[in-house]
């Protein structure tokens, strides 16, 4: 109990420390890049002296670290990212030029445009992950315990086919022939789950011949272990010798793959979200990017940075429920 | 004649891999009685391990059976069937090897995997009885603590106690042979004897059959009823233990005896004389040497532990003398070491190269010092760089301490690889292919080209087989007539100790207990941990020193909480009640010799040497 | 007395078993047998010549646009036009010509990525992992901030902010990429650091630098090849991915990534645009997978069997 708490508070204090880093990061990185905000905001046709009024009311004539502190500070203190420089309440781009439009009373908070994307990524997520899952499983192990033969060749070729398709071609090709060929599932935008297929498709291309790999590589190295071949030796029967042995060791290497599969799902989910014209963050975090609105982007960078650093720990953590000779 | 339990019938067994099969085993038969010990000695190499696993019915590709037949009590073992094969070796024959580290899963409590395979084999059993077995078998093997034990991973568990764990695992479905395969091997030499001591314990009390394999005749000489001697792949002798030692028939049986470790048939090196240390000013001197680590604790948010790796060492080490420093697994011996090569600071104390102070020296005139004190390591293959060349390997030297360049620098080396036997051809060979004597001797050479004064061995002959050791003896022998270097070795084999040193020192948790002559260390040990060392030390002909009377019980306590005595006085048997309390100092007890007892064994009768010294 | 089954050490220097050879040379050995790498091999030398060479031999310019040649089918399909084996674009670009200059594009943004990542990475990596200490836990600090940071996040901030040229395109790549080097070389180095042959260097003198460089990076640094083939086709992607969003190397810049985006808009009447230099870019990444694969297995093979 107390290990486990010691481990919780050392990781969550590192990890806080790692996010506000990342974030400082991203936040230099956006102040030093070319455009100026108010500029942007203002509107091209709007004098000088506007601009200078609209760049002094949101801040940006502070020094840099000012500027950086009141933006953790409001984070920290009532959860405010600050509101998009673009997009008002309903989520429609307001985009520049419409001058005293652009108050901040209108624009959307950065955190309700993120809310409202969220469950639809999450959707998409647990549909292409769940997918993968179910479906790299039972052929991973299958081909694991053959290590050497048949199956095992086989697996190796058909992952080595799959990870090789990027997504955003596999999606274009699908397209192709689901929808526009033989018009069974709808393509591009969302109106209902039945959108949700053709892009969870997608990612469980991406996403299950690691865990194939992941898998056969565990089990198979698992059943080349000392123990696991003196076993029958010692009298136990194989069933549990791969339940209580085998299974166990390979969970491993296993949750460690999930975890590196989870924090590359923003990646995957950005390109098929683009691609399928999918309304999720991933499309929100393109749409941010492009449009310059930076209290977005970082906002996002943030969100996903703390869901690494959290995704990280409870690897570590499960991991050493596995095996409890991993020190966390 | 006592009913016949296990039957080998003209068992051959080869490797079936390559288009003509290479035979492994050679049509041997051989049986075991209840309750019989049987010894099956042999060289590394001979097919004792094959011989072994085949009797559990475990013969893996590409080994296969060729002819013969195992039964255990009129049953088949190699035809049986999966689930009969299963209840044989669960409940008939219990397997022991040389590694248990490697018999459980790294991940679960050792006792719920005993418990588990207990279930397997006897599916009556219900989970609680089970692990009322383990405690009790945990009990019977004396295994402190059996309950908390249980419950720990196999990872916190000493070399000694999962031997123990992996004994209780063969044992535990009532099985009426027990093979064990090399067991006390990697052990240290009174674990060991505490390993043999339980084997003939458990089978007087279960009148278990025992099938001990190993190639070490002084570990089986007072055990076994009867020796199967094996020499590629064949029995080539057979014989009650006792006569066939005593009259070995075959020339494999000889070697195998001739070979064995000898401490008393043999007379120590010369030493220096009293007078000659008192003339000369030491080598290297060192005084009140610590050195603690400090660990982060696991189970506390804060706080670390301290491990005492070296408590206050003091000895001194004179020009041309070979010092042994002797002591078990833990006892401190690697933390002295780097110390002693300054890879590693002192916490306290002082480490004086010929009169001047080590610790200050500055950078320079420490770099300067190594090419001075040069230190020979145990492992030949991980010692040696697999992807230099050998003469890369011993020029690299020379590079970083000499002014030679280019042609000099390879005469120097190539004279050197002659010096200490390497064909000088080899310079431009990657060492892979080279025999571990032979890669032992780049390991020299790469000392010794810089001509030293002090060289350190750590372990420098323990990796070596008797073939490869005695030259490499007699190489040593030979540079330390020559150049008269120093030699300070470190080292748990006791027989070689008596072979090469004129000085021993005896080194019980970070501290030397006991110092002295190696005549004076072997024949009149005034520490009890060093007579309780040689007691175990296995040996070929009788030991002085009755195994049982000094054959101390239980592990070194941990380095991390001493107890406020004597370090020893739990384990001890002569301890008294002034040993819990006070720490006895390092102190004088004859003109050569120094102990840190507050009871030296100077009282007991000294052990006469010469008139044990015989065979048999 | 025969020294087959009874003496190791005597058979030992007719017959050198591999145990003995450096790790990255067991690998090698275990590798080259392996049926995967020999076609992963093949196909990736084909693709790297037709690349290397589509230089010369084809004097068609993949950004001429023929606009009587427009929507040219491929080979095989109805309406093909035998001087565009994989037929043209919307604006009449040969694609075949374009593919090959996208090959070109991704080998050398992918090639000069893969290599300086491992560079920086693995340079980190032994440095922190020999030394250990407080600079090991600094330098491994860093590396968890970088990784905290989501690659396509880092690489679409700056790319967003800048306009995209090979060269910061490269330094996004790397910068993504690095840490995972560092990561797997620390253990490594780690793992080095307590070897026997070390600790004879260190009572030499030898300074860390030069036991790093001569002794401990020969050894830890081949295991990783795996890693870099993999790596070498995740870059691909990467490039790809960016070109892809339009945030990467910019029309009319043929890379695979903005050939793909562009055919996307056709799909319904010119399907080879997109699909066709997608079958060449899968190939190259096939190619790298398979000897990714073989690789990693041989490292596997030779590191638990050391054990």
């Amino acid at each position: 109990m107390i290990a486990t708490l010691s481990f919780l508070t050392r990781r969550l204090s590192q990890g806080a420390l790692i996010v506000f880093l990342a974030a400082l990061i991203v936040f230099t990185l956006l102040r030093i890049g070319p455009g100026d905000p108010a500029r942007m905001l203002a509107g091209g046709l709007s004098d000088q002296a506007s601009v200078d009024a609209l760049s002094k009311q949101m801040g940006l004539d502070d020094p840099f670290i000012v500027q950086f502190g009141k933006y953790i500070g409001g984070i920290v203190t009532h959860g405010d990212f600050g509101h998009s420089y673009i997009r008002s309440e309903n989520g429609q781009s307001v985009g520049g030029g419409h001058g005293d439009s652009a108050g901040a009373s209108n624009r959307a908070s950065v955190i309700s445009l993120i809310l409202g994307r969220l469950p639809l990524s999450l959707a998409l997520a647990a549909a292409g992950l769940g997918l993968a899952l179910v479906i790299s499983a039972p052929i991973g192990i299958w081909a694991g315990l053959r290590a050497g033969k048949w199956p095992d060749s086989v697996t190796i070729m058909g992952s080595s086919i799959l990870v090789s398709m990027p997504s955003f071609w596999i999606a274009g090709l699908l397209v192709l022939l689901v929808s526009i060929k033989l018009q069974w599932l709808p393509a591009v935008g969302y109106s209902g789950p039945k959108y949700l297929i053709l892009p969870a498709i997608v990612l469980a291309i991406e996403m299950a011949p690691i865990f194939i790999r992941t898998w056969s590589s565990a089990i198979s190295s698992m059943t080349r272990r000392d123990f696991i071949r003196v076993a029958p030796v010692r009298g136990l029967g194989s069933k549990a010798v791969f339940t209580r042995h085998v299974l166990r060791g390979a969970a491993v290497p296993f949750i460690n793959t999930l975890g590196v599969m989870l924090t590359s799902l923003i990646g995957s989910l950005l390109v098929i979200e683009y691609v399928f014209d999918f309304p999720g963050l991933g499309k929100l975090t393109v749409e941010a990017v492009m449009q310059r609105d930076f209290p977005l982007v970082q906002a996002i960078a943030i969100v996903i940075s703390t869901f690494f650093v959290l995704v990280n720990i409870a690897v570590d953590y499960v991991s050493g429920l596995f095996d409890p000779r991993l020190d966390y | 004649m006592t009913k016949e339990l296990l039957k080998v019938t003209d068992l051959s067994i080869a490797n079936v891999g390559p288009a003509t099969p290479r035979p492994i085993l050679k049509n041997l038969s051989l049986s075991v009685a209840e309750s019989e010990t049987l010894a099956i000695l042999g060289r590394s190499g001979a097919g004792k391990s094959v011989l072994g696993r085949a009797l559990m019915g475990w013969v893996d590709a590409p080994l296969g059976v060729t002819s013969g037949r195992i039964t255990l009590e009129g049953q088949d073992v190699l035809g049986a069937n999966p689930d009969a094969l299963r209840r044989i070796r669960g409940t008939g024959i219990g397997y022991v090897g040389a590694d248990p580290t490697r018999v459980f899963d790294p991940t679960l409590p050792v006792g719920r995997q005993i418990a588990d395979k207990y279930r397997a084999v006897r599916p009556e059993v219900s989970a609680k009885e089970a692990m009322e077995r383990v405690h009790e078998l945990f009990s019977l093997v004396r295994i402190p603590e059996a309950r908390h034990r249980m419950a720990e991973l196999p990872s916190k568990y000493s070399g000694g106690m999962i031997q123990r764990a992996a004994i209780v695992d063969a044992m535990i479905g009532e099985t009426k042979l027990v093979i064990a395969d090399n067991v006390t091997q990697p052990l240290d030499v009174t674990v060991a004897a505490q390993i043999i001591r339980l084997f003939q314990d458990l089978r007087e009390r279960l009148g278990t059959a025992f099938l001990f394999i190993t190639s070490s005749v002084p570990t089986i000489k007072d055990f076994a009823d009867r020796i199967v001697v094996m020499d590629q792949g064949e029995i080539v002798e057979e014989g009650p233990t006792p006569q066939l030692l005593a009259a070995p028939r075959t020339e494999a049986s000889e070697k195998l005896i001739a070979q064995s470790p000898r401490i008393w048939g043999t007379t120590a090196p010369e030493s220096l004389s009293a007078e000659d240390i008192r003339d000369m000013p030491p080598a290297l001197s060192i005084t009140a040497l610590r050195r603690t680590y400090k660990v982060p604790r696991k189970d506390k948010l804060f706080g670390s532990v301290f491990v005492q790796a070296v408590r206050g060492a003091d000895f001194d080490v004179y020009p041309g003398e070979s010092l042994a420093i002797v002591g078990e697994s833990g006892c401190g011996k690697s933390t002295l070491m780097r110390l002693l090569t300054w890879l590693e600071e002192p916490d306290d104390g002082s480490v004086q190269f010929h009169g001047k102070n080590v610790g200050s020296f500055t950078a320079r005139e420490r770099f300067d010092l190594r090419a001075q004190l040069q230190l020979v390591l145990q492992d030949p293959y991980g010692s040696i760089p697999a992807h230099w060349t050998i003469g890369r390997t011993i020029s690299e030297s020379l590079r970083l301490h000499s002014p030679l360049k280019g042609k000099a620098r390879r005469a120097r080396v190539e004279e050197t690889m002659a010096e200490v036997g390497l064909d000088p051809a080899l310079y431009d060979k990657l060492p892979s292919g080279l025999s571990a004597g032979q890669r032992q001797r780049i390991n020299v050479a790469r000392a010794i080209v810089l001509e030293p004064t002090v060289l350190l061995l750590d372990e420098t002959f323990s990796a070596l087989d008797p073939m490869e050791q005695t030259p490499l003896i007699e190489l040593f022998r030979k540079l330390q007539r020559e150049r008269s270097i120093t030699c300070i070795f470190i080292s748990h084999d006791l027989a070689l100790v008596r072979r090469v040193a004129s000085r021993v020192a005896v080194m019980y948790l970070g501290r030397i207990v006991e110092i002295g002559s190696n005549h004076n260390v072997f024949s009149r040990p005034l520490h009890p941990y060093t007579r309780a060392l040689l007691s175990a030390a296995p040996t070929i002909e009788d030991s002085p020193y009755d195994p049982n009377e000094c054959l101390v019980d239980g592990e070194p306590p941990s380095p991390i909480r001493l107890p406020k005595g004597c370090a020893f006085a739990d384990r001890c048997p002569v301890a008294q009640e002034a040993c819990m309390s006070s720490d006895p100092e390092l102190m004088r007890a004859s003109e050569r010799s120094r102990v840190a007892c507050h009871f030296p064994l100077a009282a007991l009768e000294p052990a006469s040497v010469k008139d044990a010294a015989h065979v048999g | 007395m025969s020294s087959v089954t009874t003496n190791p050490a005597a058979a030992k220097p007719a017959q050198p078993s591999t145990r003995e050879l450096a790790m990255g040379r067991r690998i090698w050995l275990a590798t080259r047998s392996s049926p995967w790498f020999l076609m992963g091999a093949v196909l990736f030398a084909l693709l790297l010549i037709m690349a290397v060479v589509s230089v010369f031999v084809f004097q068609v310019d993949p950004t001429k646009m023929n606009f009587v040649d427009k929507f040219s089918p491929p080979m095989g399909a109805e309406g093909a036009k035998s001087q565009f084996p994989l037929g043209t674009d919307q604006l009449g670009r040969d694609m075949l010509s374009r593919t090959l200059v996208g090959l070109q594009i991704t080998f050398l943004i992918g090639l000069t990525a893969t290599a300086l990542s491992f560079i920086i990475g693995s340079a980190v990596g032994l440095y922190a992992g020999f030394v250990g200490g407080k600079i090991d836990q600094i330098l491994m600090r860093i590396v968890d901030i970088q990784m905290s940071i989501p690659p396509i996040i880092l690489a679409i901030t700056i790319l967003g902010l800048a306009r995209a040229t090979p060269a910061l395109v490269i330094s996004v790549l790397v910068l993504a990429t690095w840490p995972n080097y560092a990561r797997l070389t620390r253990s490594g180095a780690l793992a080095e650091r307590s070897q026997e042959y070390v600790r004879a260097a260190r009572v030499l003198g030898a300074s860390n630098i030069r036991i790093i460089l001569l002794m401990v990076a020969p050894i830890a640094l081949p295991p990783m090849a795996f890693a870099a083939v993999f790596d070498l086709a995740r870059m691909m992607i990467f490039e790809c991915v960016l070109d892809f969003l339009g945030i990467g190397l910019q029309p009319p810049t043929p890379t695979l990534g903005v050939i793909i985006a562009d055919g996307r808009k056709y799909l319904m009447n010119a399907w080879w645009i997109a699909v066709l230099p997608g079958v060449f870019l899968m190939l190259l990444l096939l190619s790298l997978n398979m000897m990714g694969t073989a690789l990693e297995r041989a490292r596997n093979a030779v590191f638990e069997g050391a054990k």
